[in-house]
C-alpha cells in the first residue's frame, strides 16, 4: 500500500524539541548508507517511485527554465548593476553619501553588540557544514547540465542567429567544456563536503562544532575579499551618465565602505562580548535595546535628513518647551505617584486629560494656535496622569519613574523638533528617499507604531468595559473589511484634509499612516490570541495578591501573552514588509516601483524589466527569510526556562 | 434549619477562643453559579489566630466559600466581613482585604514568567509600596523560612512541585497576610513532597497565623486544626473541635462521609 507520507517524511534538522536540546541530546540514529536511504525514502513502493521520478521531473524542468532565464543572452544584468545604488537610496545626493553609510554602520555596530551580547551559538555540526558544501557543489553541476548551451557571438558580441532568425547555439559538450570554471567550483565544494564528512566518524561528525561565529565572519571577510581582489567591474550611473568599467575591481567608494562595515562588525561582536558576564551586562542590554529603538528616528530624521537646525528658535521656544515638560510633567507625575494620594490624584489626571483633548478640539476648529507638539506632550502627559495612582510607591520607585517621563519626553521633543526642521539635503524631490530606503523606512516605522496600537486594541477588546470592546472591536472588524490597497489610496490622496490646520504630511509619511492603523487591526487579533492563553488561573493569583487591573496587565497579563503571539507577530511583520511594495502601485518610488518603471524608463535599459524585478525578488527574499528563521530562534530561546 | 444549626455549633466550639477578636465573619452567605446554588447560608466566624479545617465530599462549595473570602468569588446574598472590613463591591474594599488575605491555590498559580524573587516582591513593591531593596530581604528571608533560600533565582518551571508550592506560600506570606486561605494546597503534589509542604504550614500556624484550609490530609487536621468545619451540598454540616469530630460525631452525614474517607 502507498505512504500515506508519499515518502517526503524527513526529521527537520531545526526542529529538535526544548527539552531535549536542554537535557539530553536524542539518542543518534546511525545514518544510512546513501542508496538505502533512498530506497527508504524514496523508492519504498511503485506508487511513491512514480511520485519521486514525476516530481524529479517537474522539480528539473523548472529549475531548467529559472537558469536559462536568468543566464539568457538577452538578459541585460548591467540594468541592476549599473542601478544598484539607484535601488537602494534612489537619489540620495552624492556629496552627501557618507550619511548613508555613518546609517548602515550603526546598524551594523549594533548587529554586531546585539550578538556579542545575547547570542547563544553553540556553533554547526560538521555533518551539516559538509552536506550544505556537498549541496551547493551538487546544485552548481546540476545547473551547469541543466541550462542550455549558450549562443555563438558573432563579431560585435550579440549572439549569432540563422536563417529563420533563431539565435545559434554551442554544442552541447563545447558548451561544458566552456563552463570549466563552474564545474571546477562544483568539484571543490562538493569536494570540500565530502572531505568533512568522511573526515569525521558518525558520532563525532554530528557532535562536532564549527563556532558560528568565525564561520559566519570568515564567509563574509570572503566576500568582501572578493571585492579588493577579483575583477567585478565598476559600474555606475551618475545622475544622467551611465559608467560601465568591466575589467577592475569594485569602486574605492563600494569596498571601502564595506571592509569598514565588516572591520566594525567584528569589532562590536568583540565589544559585546567582552561586556557579557560583567555586572554592567544588564545594564549594557538595557542601552542596546534602548538605542535599537531610538535608532531608526535618529537615522531617518537627523542621520539621513541633516535638519538645517535654527538655532534662535531653538534657544527661544523648543528648549523652554522642552524644558517645561521634562520638569513640570517630572513633578507632577512626582506628586501624582504620592502613595494615598487617592482621588485627588484621579481628579487631577481627569482635568489634564480634559484640557488634552481640549487642545486637539481647538486645533481641528482653528481658535488658537499651539505647536503640536506642544498638543501631543500634553496628551502624553495626562495619559501617564491616569496611569499614575498604579505605580505609587516609596520615594527611590518615584524617581525612577520620573527619570524615565525626563528621558522619555527629551528623546519626544527633540525628535519632533528635528523632524519638523527642513532638511539640507538637495534632493529633486521632497522626500529624501527612495528605492530599498523607502520600503525599509515603512516597514520600521509601520511596525513601531503598529505595535502599541494593535496592543491597546486586543487589550480593549479583551477588556471588561464595554466601551473599549465595542469601540476596539469596530475598528478592528472594520479595518479587516477594507483592502489594503484602498485604505493607501485614500491616506496618500485625503489625510491632510482631516488633519489640523498647519499639520500636513508627505506622501510616504501619510501611507506610513494608514499602513500603520491597516496593520494594526491585524497585529491586535494576533496580540489577542496570546492574551487569551493566559489562563484564568494566573489572572486569579494576581488578584489574591492584590494587583491592580492595570498592575495586572501590565505585569502579568501582556508580558505572558505577547510572547505566546511572537509567532503569528513575526509572520505579521514579515508580511507587511513585502506588502510596502504595495507602494509603487500608489506611485512612490520604492523598491519595486524603481525596478518595474524607473529603470525600464531609462534611455540606456528601455523596457529592460525583468532583471530588476527578479533582483527586487530575490532582495525581498533574502530578508523575509532571514527574520523568519530569527524567529524560530527567538521562540525557541524564550521556551527555554521560562515555562 | 441548617443556619440555625451551624451557629450553634460553631458558638459551642469557639468556647477556646472566644477571647479572641472575629477576623472572618459570615452570615448568611449564598452563592448561585446560574440556577446551582453552591453555597446555601453559610454562617460561621473564624477568630484571630485560629486554624479551621474545612472538609466536604467533592462539589460541596468548599472553593467557593473560600473564594469567596478574598472576593475571588462574589456571594450573592448575606454578609462577609474580613477583619472588620465588609466586602462589598466598592472596589476599594475589596483590594484592601486582598492585601490583607493570602492565598494559596491547588496548582501553585506562580508567575512562570517572573523569578521566584519576582514572583515573590511584585505585590510587596506594587502594592504594599515597599522598596524594592527591603522587598527582595524580606522575600530572601522567606524563602530561608520555607526551607527553600537557594531557588531564589530561578523560575518557577525550574523547581519541583513542592518547591513551587513553598515559592507560593512565601508569596503569600510576603504581603504581611493577617489571614491565610489554602485551597487544597497539597492535592497537585506527588506523596513524597506533600510533607514539606504541610510542615510549612504547621510552622506557620504554629506562629499564631489565621489559617483556612481545604484540605483531604486528616493528619493535619487533627495534629493543627482548632475546628473543624464540614460541609455538604453548599452548608455547613457539622463544626467541632478535631478530636470530636473524628471520634463522635453528630451528624449521620459526617459519619458517612468519614467512614469513606478514614
Ligand atoms: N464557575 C463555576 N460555574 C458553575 N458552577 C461552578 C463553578 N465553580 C463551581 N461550580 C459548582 O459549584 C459546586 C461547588 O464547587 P466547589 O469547587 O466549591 O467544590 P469543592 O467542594 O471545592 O469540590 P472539590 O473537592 O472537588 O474541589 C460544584 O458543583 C461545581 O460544579
Ligand atoms: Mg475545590
Amino acid at each position: 500500500m502507498a505512504d500515506p507520507h508519499f515518502g517526503l517524511e524527513r526529521h527537520d534538522p531545526e526542529g529538535f524539541s526544548l527539552t531535549a536540546a536542554v537535557d539530553s541530546a536524542p539518542p543518534d540514529e546511525p545514518s544510512l548508507p546513501v542508496g538505502e536511504w533512498l530506497r527508504k525514502n524514496l523508492f519504498s513502493s511503485p506508487f511513491n517511485t512514480v511520485l519521486t521520478l514525476v516530481f524529479t521531473v517537474v522539480a528539473l524542468a523548472g529549475l531548467r527554465g529559472l537558469l536559462n532565464f536568468a543566464f539568457s543572452e538577452e538578459r541585460n544584468w548591467d540594468a541592476v548593476r549599473v542601478n544598484l545604488r539607484l535601488l537602494f537610496t534612489q537619489a540620495y545626493p552624492e556629496d552627501q553619501y557618507i550619511r548613508v553609510w555613518v546609517s548602515v554602520g550603526i546598524v551594523v555596530a549594533l548587529s554586531g553588540l546585539s550578538l556579542g551580547l545575547w547570542a547563544r551559538l553553540s556553533g554547526v555540526p560538521v555533518a551539516r557544514v559538509a552536506m550544505w558544501s556537498m549541496t551547493a557543489g551538487g546544485l552548481i553541476a546540476l545547473g551547469v547540465v541543466l541550462r542550455e548551451p549558450s549562443a555563438v557571438s558573432g563579431p560585435d558580441g550579440d549572439p549569432m542567429r540563422d536563417a529563420a532568425g533563431e539565435v545559434i547555439r554551442q554544442s552541447f559538450g563545447a558548451a561544458m567544456g566552456d563552463r570549466i570554471w563552474w564545474w571546477l567550483a562544483a568539484a571543490v565544494l562538493f569536494g570540500v563536503g565530502a572531505g568533512l564528512w568522511r573526515g569525521f566518524e558518525d558520532e563525532r561528525r554530528r557532535h562536532t562544532y564549527v563556532p558560528t561565529i568565525p564561520l559566519v565572519f570568515g564567509s563574509l571577510g570572503v566576500v568582501v575579499a572578493t571585492l579588493w581582489l577579483y575583477r567585478w567591474g565598476h559600474y555606475a550611473f551618475t545622475g544622467n551618465e551611465f559608467v560601465y568599467e568591466p575589467d577592475r575591481t569594485a569602486a574605492l567608494s563600494t569596498k571601502l565602505p564595506w571592509t569598514v562595515m565588516w572591520l566594525l562588525l567584528m569589532a562590536s561582536w568583540a565589544a559585546g562580548r567582552q561586556g557579557r558576564g560583567t555586572p554592567a551586562e544588564g545594564r549594557l542590554k538595557v542601552l542596546v535595546n534602548l538605542a535599537w529603538l531610538l535608532s531608526p528616528f535618529i537615522l531617518f530624521w537627523v542621520v539621513l535628513r541633516d535638519p538645517a537646525i535654527d538655532w534662535a528658535h531653538v534657544w527661544s521656544t523648543d528648549l523652554p518647551m522642552a524644558a517645561g515638560f521634562v520638569i513640570g510633567g517630572g513633578a507632577v507625575l512626582y506628586g501624582l505617584t504620592r502613595p494615598g494620594i487617592g482621588e485627588v490624584g484621579r481628579v487631577i489626571a481627569v482635568g489634564l486629560l480634559a484640557f488634552a483633548g481640549f487642545n486637539w478640539v481647538a486645533a481641528f476648529a482653528g481658535w488658537y494656535p499651539m505647536l503640536q507638539k506642544a498638543r501631543f506632550g500634553f496628551l502624553l502627559l495626562a495619559l501617564a496622569a491616569l496611569l499614575a495612582p498604579n505605580f505609587t510607591g516609596e520615594r527611590a520607585q518615584r524617581l525612577r519613574l520620573v527619570w524615565g517621563w525626563a528621558g522619555a519626553m527629551t528623546v519626544v521633543q527633540y525628535l519632533v523638533t528635528m523632524a519638523n526642521t527642513e532638511s539640507t539635503l538637495n534632493t529633486p524631490t521632497s522626500e529624501f528617499l527612495g528605492g530599498f530606503s523607502v520600503t525599509l523606512f515603512v516597514a520600521v516605522f509601520t511596525l513601531i507604531f503598529s505595535f502599541p496600537l494593535g496592543v491597546l486594541l486586543a487589550l480593549g477588546r479583551t477588556s471588561k468595559l464595554p466601551i473599549f470592546r465595542v469601540l476596539s472591536t469596530a475598528y478592528i472588524e472594520a479595518m479587516r473589511g477594507i483592502p489594503l490597497i484602498t485604505v493607501l489610496f485614500f491616506f496618500a490622496n485625503m489625510l491632510n484634509l482631516f488633519l489640523p490646520q498647519n499639520m500636513e504630511l508627505g506622501s510616504v509619511a501619510a501611507v506610513t499612516v494608514g499602513f500603520s492603523l491597516f496593520a494594526a487591526a491585524y497585529l491586535a487579533e494576533n496580540v489577542r490570541g496570546g492574551l487569551q492563553a493566559v489562563g484564568r488561573s494566573q489572572y486569579e493569583a494576581s488578584d489574591a495578591v492584590g494587583l491592580t487591573t492595570v498592575q495586572r496587565t501590565m505585569f502579568i497579563v501582556l508580558p505572558q501573552g505577547l510572547r505566546v503571539s511572537i509567532p503569528p507577530l513575526v509572520g505579521q511583520v514579515i508580511s507587511t514588509f513585502k506588502e510596502t511594495s504595495l507602494l509603487a502601485v500608489i506611485g512612490i518610488f520604492d523598491f519595486l516601483f524603481l525596478a518595474n518603471r524607473a529603470i525600464p524608463s531609462q534611455s540606456e535599459f528601455l523596457g529592460v524589466k525583468r532583471e530588476g524585478l527578479l533582483f527586487v525578488s530575490i532582495v525581498y527574499w533574502i530578508f523575509a527569510f532571514s527574520m523568519s528563521k530569527y524567529s524560530q530562534r527567538l521562540e525557541r530561546r524564550l521556551g527555554v526556562g521560562e515555562r | 434549619m441548617t443556619a440555625a444549626d451551624t451557629a450553634g455549633g460553631a458558638a459551642g466550639a469557639d468556647t477556646g477562643a472566644h477571647a479572641r477578636a472575629d477576623m472572618i465573619v459570615c452570615e448568611g452567605v449564598s452563592k448561585w453559579f446560574g440556577d446551582f446554588q453552591a453555597l446555601d447560608g453559610i454562617t460561621a466566624t473564624i477568630a484571630e489566630r485560629e486554624v479551621v479545617v474545612v472538609l466536604g465530599p467533592s462539589g460541596s462549595g468548599k472553593s467557593t466559600w473560600i473564594r469567596c473570602i478574598n472576593h475571588l468569588e462574589h456571594h450573592q446574598e448575606g454578609r462577609i466581613v474580613v477583619d472588620g472590613v465588609e466586602l462589598t463591591n466598592d472596589l476599594r474594599n475589596i483590594e484592601q482585604i486582598r492585601s490583607e488575605v493570602g492565598m494559596v491555590f491547588q496548582q501553585f498559580n506562580l508567575f512562570p514568567h517572573l523569578t521566584v524573587l519576582g514572583n515573590i516582591t511584585l505585590a510587596p513593591i506594587w502594592v504594599r509600596k515597599k522598596p524594592r531593596r527591603e522587598a527582595e530581604a524580606a522575600a530572601r528571608a522567606l524563602l530561608e523560612r520555607v526551607g527553600i533560600p537557594e531557588q531564589a533565582e530561578k523560575y518557577p518551571g525550574q523547581l519541583s512541585g513542592g518547591q513551587q508550592q513553598r515559592v507560593a506560600i512565601a508569596r503569600a506570606l510576603a504581603m504581611d497576610p493577617r489571614v491565610m486561605l489554602f485551597d487544597e494546597p497539597t492535592s497537585a503534589l506527588d506523596p513524597e513532597m506533600i510533607k514539606e509542604v504541610l510542615d510549612v504550614m504547621k510552622g506557620l500556624a504554629r506562629s499564631g497565623m489565621t489559617m483556612m484550609v481545604v484540605t483531604h490530609e486528616m493528619g493535619f487536621a487533627r495534629e493543627v486544626a482548632d475546628r473543624v468545619v464540614f460541609m455538604e451540598e453548599g452548608q455547613i454540616v457539622e463544626t467541632g473541635t478535631p478530636e470530636h469530630f473524628f471520634t463522635s460525631p453528630a451528624e449521620d452525614r459526617t459519619k458517612q462521609f468519614l467512614s469513606q474517607i478514614l
